[in-house]
């Protein structure tokens, strides 16, 4: 499990790859918030083009990061989850909090 | 014809990713789409993970048991373990429901496994621990042939 952010057009990229399982949230939990804590920015883009797998922990995981974000007024919004992932958004209502792009 | 496969470990955090693998690759004879294996995977990874996090609270030496068994073109998978049981399975089943809320966690576990496969029942076991069952029937092409000796030799000349 990797995670890796960026700044583009004045939004903090969130890029995560590999699996996103209860070993991968813990994983990167703290690394997650250290990004979310090292720029200035508008909103946060979770980019997930190279995540392969995600279960419900990885649920817990972003919740976690959008209470954080919301606290400060901050969107999250979410890109290119694969199709299973995508339909742990749909089920969970997710999308409600942080829309899927594109 | 029936296949099956057995699978016991220690429960230790991690063991949810190769026992989600093992049952997808078990699954591949059934010639199931990206998506099937997706959810099945899925599935199997909230049980497993279940089993970790409730059943054993994190102490690593506990035996899980998952079980496939393929049959026409259904998947029957048990994950079965020996921890704390679920006093209130109902509850436990619920959206949203987590009996860890400090935990950041999402309580969509069972809602999960029950989108994503056929069917799902939970039991607590008559001496301990839990049974979560699932199945799934592929949109099956039908079961793969085993390959014939010929097919065998190809590539290995």
């Amino acid at each position: 499990m990797k995670i890796d952010g960026k700044i583009e057009g004045g939004s903090l990229h969130v890029m995560l790859s590999g699996e996103l399982d209860e070993q991968g949230c813990r994983l990167v939990r703290a690394k997650f918030d250290a990004i979310l804590d090292s720029w200035r920015y508008g909103s946060v883009i979770v980019d997930m083009t190279e995540l392969s797998f995600m279960d419900s922990s990885g649920i817990g995981l972003l919740i976690g990061r959008f209470k954080r974000l919301k606290s400060r007024g901050i969107p999250m919004m979410i890109a290119n989850p694969n199709c299973t992932v995508d339909k742990i958004f749909r089920i969970s209502g997710i999308y409600n909090l942080m829309p899927k792009l594109g | 014809m029936k296949h099956f496969v057995n699978i016991e470990t220690n429960a230790t955090l991690g063991c949810e990713a190769y026992l989600r693998s093992c049952i997808g690759a078990f699954c591949v004879r059934l010639n199931p789409t990206l998506e099937e294996l997706g959810d099945i995977k899925t599935a199997v990874s909230e049980a497993v993970t279940n089993v970790v996090v409730h059943a054993y609270r994190g102490s690593s030496d506990r035996a899980i048991v998952v079980r496939g068994e393929i049959r026409d073109c259904t998947v029957y998978i048990d994950v079965v373990d020996r921890g704390c049981g679920i006093p209130d399975i109902e509850q436990a089943r619920r959206a949203f429901y987590t009996s860890a809320s400090t935990d950041e966690r999402s309580g969509l576990g069972f809602t999960v496994m029950e989108t994503f496969m056929d069917s799902l029942t939970v039991s607590n076991n008559p001496t301990g621990g839990v049974t979560v069952s699932m199945t799934k029937k592929i949109g099956c092409y039908g079961v793969a042939p085993l390959p014939s000796e010929g097919d065998l030799c190809v590539g290995a000349q």
